[in-house]
Formats: structure tokens, sequence, C-alpha cells
């Protein structure tokens, strides 16, 4: 599984957190940032799922509270693996941040 | 640099001196700011690299740890390099702690994924394997990863993985071996179970029956435990995506067909489940099955649940359904399919709209069984989606067209009938107005299709398209003056108003195409607008299109969408190119017998020419097949079993070898689709080698790449395309790029050429001639060529001229010390019978280009040649050659002798003459 970066976003777009995996540039990060809010921000909770189809790769993205978590991988990754990735990072982070 | 006028540097030095320091903090901070700030050629390197180095190897567990996180986050290739071997030390070492392996292996492969050259991986992932089994799940974690990486790039060495992946995973999954922590809502390690099956997706299906139980054993497990429904939504998450994983793998190994069946029902049940999740999954992994089943009867039963999820809510689910339709379309289904893509298209979203155009194009293309069938879905297809896609499309209707007879009448028709159509879509206009142009001839007799109909129609459309329609419908007129010489004056009048069109392109062709039509001469305008031959067949530039979209995966794709075909494709490809048997994906009957029997085996040589004359090849065989290097005399039954072509390709290849061991420029490699030239010039112990690739075939080539480089005597290879390490045990020729040369281009045209220059040193004797790979695709298919580069030891001599009379005394005394080499030939040359002066000034010409400078006068019999040459090298000096032919032209023999200060250099060079008088 390669992940290509990682970003956790709020509902309007400010992105709290960015971790690059990969040589992307200034302006590339920007565009990238946008582009991912855009398609993430805008998907219905019930219906769709966690999958989005993004530049030849793939966003797996969970919402929690406020935040939107996006995983960036690539294509033939397996995607519940990676949500689950997500579940756990979010659980580590609150243990560890004593909530 | 400076900030409000104060000088600023960053500290480079200081960082440097930290990183040396004992203390651990200090360390650790001097390790951040050097992996922010260390640059590939800062003098600073190399100090940090030797302190990295003592780092990796200290007892202290944390400074090994921060030397490896400084070592991964930093940037370049040539760190990979230099400190692998230590990285590696400390993995397999027994006193490292699991701490310090798993971080060896997560830098191992992050140092793999960003210079897969230079590390060169093939000496330890053999060893790394065995640390899949290892008890600590963390460490099979990371070595999985690594694994996995190495499996994709060295399957030979790593085959060894997939017993010890499948044994873990028995562990884990049926003896419920695993420590507790890592549990995971009430599963065990989810992601080491998905890491292992995905790795076993990268090696073909077990051999032993053991193996294999095993592993449909475990498959049986993982199916049968996710049958409970999980109360917790993570437990379910986890479940599935192991359950999925395990069916992909079932699906690869193609062992048992029930298995599948049994697959397409456990799928046609997510695919109706109320989880969008899940229904997304189980359309992809049913795309997936679609690929390898065997019929596809099982997965047509929920074809109507599949359209109906073209509707779906989800964007993505849609996207899904559609690759599943596409995948799964045969014969019978084919119309079916696209009539309901073509409904689908009308009303779903742009983004997806050019995808599905794109696939029902190529869809149509394949199935279409009658062929007025293919010309009305193709219009309709360019007059529903036509703005979203590219000319690709109606590029392609064309080139069908014209490549099919049959269909050449109708599409006229319907073409007339789209230009009269109330509402005509300009890429259809396009396709209309050139079919018409080339073909309107054929119905101009029918009722109300006259010429003069049509170019009405045609004018009629023309003010309301676009330019660039505009310019087609332009052409089209011109065609007609040609076809339809009776409406000629008024298609002159339509080209005549365009003649003060605004537009640059619009007037230049009005202008042209008016003069052509009004010149005196009668041939000119037929001869021009001849009607257009069939376009050459190339792969469709659809499927090229829709294939880039796959492509770009760190971790290689096991399968792609579209079904059997494409994957049985890939999969010969592959199979090819990674054999140890040379069967190549289009000669496979024919090689299966020629293919390598042991008595090929003592003829180095010829079996290397035998390489370059099939397509794909294996570089395992061509070090088999290479003994010490030393090119024996040639015995031509080594060839036998080989077609005459075959057989008459290799001894044009040994020629053309033959002669460039002593002319200096010529034809390395004469072939189907690629010559290969060498241009060479040598200045010993240095040379410069140009190599010319050209294009021989119809189509262009693509990805081309052009390595040089040095197989070892034992058989290992030390490739130098980039700088050479500093202390070279191994290299006994140095062989690597020109610098300061430009890139190799992306594409070569057919007729083509492109050339790279090699800058050659040679630091010690040595005996085996470098390689050189080329690389490129062409239609498609990966093609690798493997030749024998005409450099020896005997190109690095020089001639010298001695007094006549030295000759003999330096020839008896290298004849009578004791470790001073000779190497003495009787070899058969027939053709001195047939002609002996013109054979003798052959010769001479033969010595004269192997750096011998021939001494007339010194030898008493007057045919007899003798020669004196110098060979140098870099590293161990100057070597003294002294060479003797004796020609006894009644017998049609020749005996060859070579004396030299060096055993090897009299050895080569014999080798070599031997070589090029056999060849004559």
């Amino acid at each position: 599984m390669r992940i290509r970066f990682i970003l956790v976003q709020n509902r309007q777009g400010k992105t709290r957190l960015e971790k690059w995996y990969g040589n992307y540039s200034e302006q590339e990060r920007n565009k990238l940032k946008a582009e991912v809010h855009r398609t993430v921000a805008s998907r219905d909770q019930k219906h769709q799922s966690n999958f989005v189809e993004f530049h030849n790769h793939r966003i797996i993205y969970r919402r929690y509270a406020g935040l939107f978590f996006c995983f960036c991988v690539d294509t033939n990754d397996n995607e519940l693996a990676c949500l689950e990735a997500i579940h756990l990072f979010v659980e580590i982070l609150d243990s560890y941040h004593g909530n | 640099m400076s900030l409000l006028g104060y000088d600023v540097n960053f500290g480079h030095r200081e960082a440097v001196s930290l990183i040396n320091s004992v203390k651990y903090s200090e360390k650790q901070i001097g390790y951040l700011a050097v992996s922010l700030l260390l640059i590939e050629h800062d003098e600073y390197t190399r100090a940090v690299l030797s302190t990295l180095r003592r780092d990796i190897h200290d007892p202290n567990e944390w400074i090994v740890c921060v030397a490896l996180n400084a070592i991964s986050n930093i940037t370049f290739g040539g760190i990979a390099e230099l400190l692998t071997e230590d990285i590696v030390v400390q993995l397999l070492s027994p006193a490292a702690s699991i701490f310090i392996k798993k971080k060896c292996a997560l830098c191992l492969l992050r140092l793999l994924r960003r210079a897969p050259d230079a590390v060169d991986a093939g000496q330890w992932a053999a060893k790394i394997v065995p640390y899949l089994g290892h008890p600590d799940i963390g460490v099979t974690l990371s070595v999985a990863s690594l694994v996995t990486a190495l499996a994709q790039q060295f399957p030979e060495e790593t085959r060894k993985a997939a017993s010890v992946a499948i044994h873990r995973l028995k562990a884990v999954v049926i003896d419920n071996d695993y420590p507790v922590d890592y549990v995971y809502y009430k599963v065990p390690a989810p992601w080491l179970q998905i890491k292992l099956l995905r790795l076993l997706q990268y090696f073909p299906a077990p051999e032993s029956a053991e193996l294999r139980a095993l592993l449909m054993s475990i498959l049986r497990h993982i199916i049968n435990v996710s049958q409970e429904v999980p109360r917790e939504l993570q437990q379910m998450d986890a479940q599935y995506s192991i359950l999925f994983e395990a069916i992909n793998l079932g699906i690869h190994l193609d062992i048992d067909q029930g298995l599948m069946r049994e697959c397409a029902v456990l799928l046609g049940r997510f695919i109706t489940s109320r989880e969008t999740n899940v229904r997304y999954l189980g359309l992809e992994t049913m795309a997936h099955l679609a690929a390898y089943i065997d019929t596809l009867d099982p997965i047509k039963t929920y074809q109507g649940v599949i359209v109906r999820s073209l509707r779906d809510r989800d964007v993505s689910v849609r996207r899904r359904a559609l690759d599943l339709l596409y995948s799964m379309c045969d014969v019978d289904t084919a119309r079916g399919i696209v009539s309901e893509l073509l409904r689908h298209m009308a009303v779903s979203d742009f983004a997806l709209r050019e995808e599905m155009a794109l696939k029902v194009a190529i869809l149509t293309e394949k199935y279409a069984t009658e062929y007025s069938w293919y010309v009305d879905v193709m219009m309709r297809l360019v007059s529903l989606a036509g703005d979203h896609m590219g000319d690709e499309v109606w590029h392609r209707i064309v080139q069908v067209v014209l490549a099919n007879e049959e269909l050449q009448l109708y599409s006229c028709k319907i073409a007339l009938q789209t230009l009269r159509a109330p509402v005509c879509h300009e890429s259809a206009f396009k396709v209309s107005a050139y079919v018409l142009g080339e073909f309107g001839h054929l119905i101009a007799n029918a009722q109300d299709s006259a010429p003069i109909d049509q170019l009405k129609a045609l004018q009629a459309r023309m003010p309301a398209t676009s330019q660039a329609a505009r310019a087609v419908a332009l052409t089209t007129v011109a065609k007609f003056v040609n076809l339809f010489p009776e409406i000629k004056t008024l298609c002159l009048r339509v080209l005549d108003r365009y003649r003060g069109a605004l537009d640059a392109e619009l007037q230049q062709r009005a202008c042209e195409y008016y003069a052509l039509a009004t010149v005196e001469s009668e041939d000119l305008l037929p001869t021009v607008l001849e009607e257009m031959p069939p376009f050459p067949e190339r792969q469709s530039a659809l499927m090229s299109r829709l294939l880039k979209r796959e492509g770009d995966t760190e971790d290689q794709r096991t399968w792609v969408y579209g079904g059997r075909e494409i994957n049985r494709e890939r999969n010969l490809q592959k199979a090819g190119k990674s054999s140890t048997s040379l069967v190549s994906a289009d000669k496979e009957e024919r090689e299966e017998e020629e293919a390598l029997s042991p008595g090929e085996n003592n003829n180095a040589a010829s079996v290397a020419y035998a390489k370059t004359a099939t397509t794909l090849q294996s570089a395992d065989d061509v070090r088999q097949k290479q003994n010490a290097g030393v090119v024996q005399e040639e015995k031509d039954d080594a060839t036998t079993g080989l077609t005459p072509e075959e057989q008459e390709r290799i001894t044009k290849s040994k020629r053309h070898y033959a002669r460039l061991l002593w002319e200096g420029d010529g034809i390395l490699f004469d072939g189907d689709e690629i010559q290969v030239g060498v241009v060479a010039q040598y200045k010993p112990p240095a040379g410069r080698i140009g190599i010319f690739l050209g294009n021989k075939s119809t189509a262009p080539i693509y990805d081309i790449s052009i390595h040089a480089f040095v197989r070892d005597d034992d058989g290992a290879t030390a490739e130098m395309t980039t700088a050479p390490p500093a202390t070279d045990e191994k290299g006994a020729l140095g062989i690597q790029q020109a610098a300061g040369q430009e890139a190799l281009p992306s594409s070569l045209m057919p007729l083509g050429q492109a050339r790279l220059f090699f800058d050659v040193a040679c630091r010690r004797v040595f005996a085996t001639p470098p390689t050189l790979r080329i690389a490129y695709t062409m239609a498609g298919a990966p093609t690798v060529s493997e030749l024998q580069l005409p450099i020896t030891m005997g190109h690095f001599i020089d001639p010298v001229t001695i007094p006549v009379s030295d000759f003999f005394a330096r020839w008896k005394q290298l004849g009578d010390s004791a470790g001073i080499g000779e190497a003495q030939n009787v070899l058969k040359t027939p053709f001195l019978a047939a002609d002996t002066v013109e054979a003798g000034q052959w010769m001479r010409n033969v010595i004269g280009g192997m750096g011998f400078a021939l001494i007339h006068g010194a030898d008493p019999e007057p045919d007899n040649l003798v020669g004196v040459g110098i060979a140098t090298t870099e590293g161990s000096g100057r070597f003294g050659c002294l060479l003797r032919v004796e020609p006894k032209a009644l017998h049609g023999l020749t005996r060859v002798t070579i004396r030299a200060t060096n055993p090897d250099v009299a050895r080569v060079v014999a080798t070599n003459i031997n070589m090029v008088f056999g060849s004559r």
C-alpha cells in the first residue's frame, strides 16, 4: 500500500494536518488541498461510499465530527484496510491525548 | 543570501558537528537538521555519510534508530548505494532488537522505492525472506512490505516467500497463534493478513500439493468466519477487508472453478447489500473475477443489478459498475450492454461520460457482428458524447471505416443522414464529411444522394460549425472536385468564397485547393486526391488511452479492467520476460523444442546470438550460458534445432559481431524491428562507443532505455550506468554513459534513429565483453533485447613498430620464460584456398584493425604475418603482445599464435581472431 499524502481538513476547507509522501511542490500542494476539499466535502454521508476516484489515485476518507481524514492511495490498494487504518489512527490519537 | 541586510547561512557545519556528538539529544537535533538541509552534492555529504555508517552499527539502540530515521528522510539515491549493505547487516544480525529490525526493513523499503537501480537488492533479497516467519508480528509486517516490493523486481530470489507467507497465515488464521495486543475489534492482526494475502498475489499458485491444500483451507476458513454478521462497524470492515483480499487471491490463483463460482455468489450478495462501501468493493472484485473466470455465466445472472448500479447515488459505485460492465462484455451480451450504456450516457454526469464513451467505442469495435450496428452505434455515440471526448474517437471511426470495405457504403448513407438531421454534433459532422469525401461516389447513384445533394447538405451545415470542422469540410469539397467532375463549378465557388476567410487555416486550405483544382494538368488533381489507403495496423489509440489510466501505482497491478483477453495478454508478456526457459509470447510452441538443451551450453557465443534473434529473453539464461566469458571456437551444431530463418539470422549476427572486432564501425544487430549500429573509438586504456538504435518497423516505439553493464565471470552483475563506486573490486572493465549528452528520446518514429554514447575504461585485463540491454515498447508489447557489445581486450591494443631483427628475439624470449602467456590455434580457413592474395590482404586488414603493427620481412616465410601491439590498462599496466599468423593455402589451414606478457591477453586476442577468421 502506498500512501501519497494524508490530509485532515475541517468542513470549511482549512487544513489542520498534512503529511506528504512524495515530491510535491508548494503550488501543487495547494492545488491538491483545494481539490480534495471540493471532492470530499460535497459528498453526502448516507448514500455515498468512503472512496473517491482522484487523478489516477483514490482518496479514502472518513468524517469524524467536524474533521475529514483523507488518505490518498493507489488504485490497487485495499480500501477497507485503509479505512480501518484511519480509524486506528484516530483511536490512537484519542487515547494519546487522553480522551 | 541575506536577510534584512544580514548574511544568512543555515548552519550546515554546525549540524554536522551536532551529529557527531555523543549526547542523544544533540544527535537528534543534528540529524533532524541534516535530513532537512542536506542536498546531494554538498561538501559535507561525505562527513555525514561516514557518521551515519558509524551510527548504524552503534550498540546503543536509540542512536541506530535516529540514524535510520535520517536515512529514510534524506532524498537522494547516492545514499542508497553506500549504506544499503550496512542496513542489511543490521537487519539480519541476531543481536539487533525487534525495534531496529522493523526500522531497518522500512528504511530499506524506502530506499528501494526511491532508487531501485542503486540498491542492488538481488543479493540480499533471499536472506530477508525467512524473516516473514518471524514470531513478532511487527517485524513480519515490516518485512512483508519490503518483500512485496522486492517480489515485483526479483521474483526469482524471493520465490520462497510464498511458502513462508502461507505458513504464517496459517499460524494466525487457523492456529489462532497471535499475541493479544494485535487483535483489532476481535479480528486478529487484520493488516498482517491483508499484507500476506496481497504478497501471495505476486506469485503464481504454489506447486506443491500440500501448500496448495493449506492455502485453500486458509481461504475457506476466512470465508466461513465472515459469514457471521458482526455487530460493530469496525469489526465488519476489518473482516470484510480480509475477505475481499482473500477473494482477490482466490481469483488470482485460479485453481478451482468451484471456488470461483462460490466467489461469484458471495459477490452477488455483496452487490445488492445496503452498505455503499460493500457494493463498491463487490463490483470491483467482480470485475477482477471477470478477468479470470472461465465462463461469464455466474456473473451474467447479475447483469440486471449491475445495470441498475449505473444509476446508483454514489458516483464511485457508478464508475465501478461501468468498469464491470466493460469487463464482463462478451459476444452475446455486447449489444445489450452497449445499448444500456448509450442510454445512460445521456443522463450521466460529465466526468463519467468521457470514460463511458471511450469504453463504448472500444466495446463496439471489439464485438461488432454486423457492420451496420457498428456505424449506428458510433454515430450515436459521437452525437451524445461529442463534447466530452477527444479526437481519438472519431479518428478511430474513420480508421475502421477505411479498413473495412463492407462498412463504407452503409457509413456513407448514415453520414448523409447525419448531415441532414436537425441537430448535428461537431465530431459527427467531421466524420460524415470525411466519409463522404472518400466514398461519396458509392451512393452517388441513389436517389436523393446525388453529388449535388451531398454538397448541399455539407454546405448547409458549414457556417454553424467550428473552424476545425470547416477545415475538414473544405478538404471534402476539394475531394468532391475530384470525385464528381459534374459539380466542379459549384465546388469551386465554395472554395472561392473561403479564399477570403478570416481564419488563416481556412484561407490557406481554400487557396491551395482552388489552385489545385484550376491547374491545367490532368493528373495532378486525381493523384493528390486519390482515395486514402487504410491506416496501418496499430494499437487503437483508444486502448492506449484507457490503459494509461491504470498505470500509475507503486506496487504493480496484478490485473487490469477489461475482461479475460487483456489479462491473458498481460500474463503472457510477463511470463515471457521472467521465465527461465525461453518462452516468447508469440513463438511459444516453436521455442519449446529448441529451448536450451544442455548441449548448447558449450558455446557461449552462438547462444548469445540466439538470444538476440528472439525478442524476449531472460537475464538468467544469458548468465547461465556464458561460461567464464571466454568465447570458444564456433561449433555450428549448437545451433541445430532452430528454424532456417533463425539459423540464418544467428549466422548473420555472428558475422556482424566478428566484423566489429576489428572494424571500428558497423552494424551490431539487424532485426525485424530494430537495427543497432555501433561506432567506436579507442584510445587505450579508454574508449568511446556510440550506440545507434534505428526503428525498422512501421510503428513508433516508446519507452526506450539502453543500459550497458558488465557481467562478472562468476555471474554477478556490476551495473554501472551511474558513477561507479570509489573502490571497485569487481569491475575490470568500466562502462558508463558519457556525460553531457542529451537523454534518449521518449519515442522513436519509424525510420528514426536514437543514439547514446558510452565511455569505456579498461582497468584490468578482462575476459567478459559487456552486455547491452535495450528495452522498448512497440504496439503495447514490451521487448527486451540483450546484445553482446564488441568490446574486448583486443580493442585496447595499440600498434607498436619494432625493428625487424628484434621480433624473433622477443618471440623466443616470451616463449621461453615461465609465466608468460601463449595461445596457439590451428583454424580451418577455406577462404585461403579460394584466393590467396585477396585473403592475405584481408588478413592484413584484420590484424591491423585489431591494433597490431605489421612488421614486414620479419618472418622468413613470405606469406606469414607478424604483428606487435601493446595492450594498455588503467590499473594493471601495459602488456606487450606479439602475433604470428601462418597461413597454409594448400591445406586451407592457418596457425595463429599469440604470445603476450599476460596469459589472459593472449587468450582473449586468440579467441577474437578465431572468431573473425571463422566467420569469414
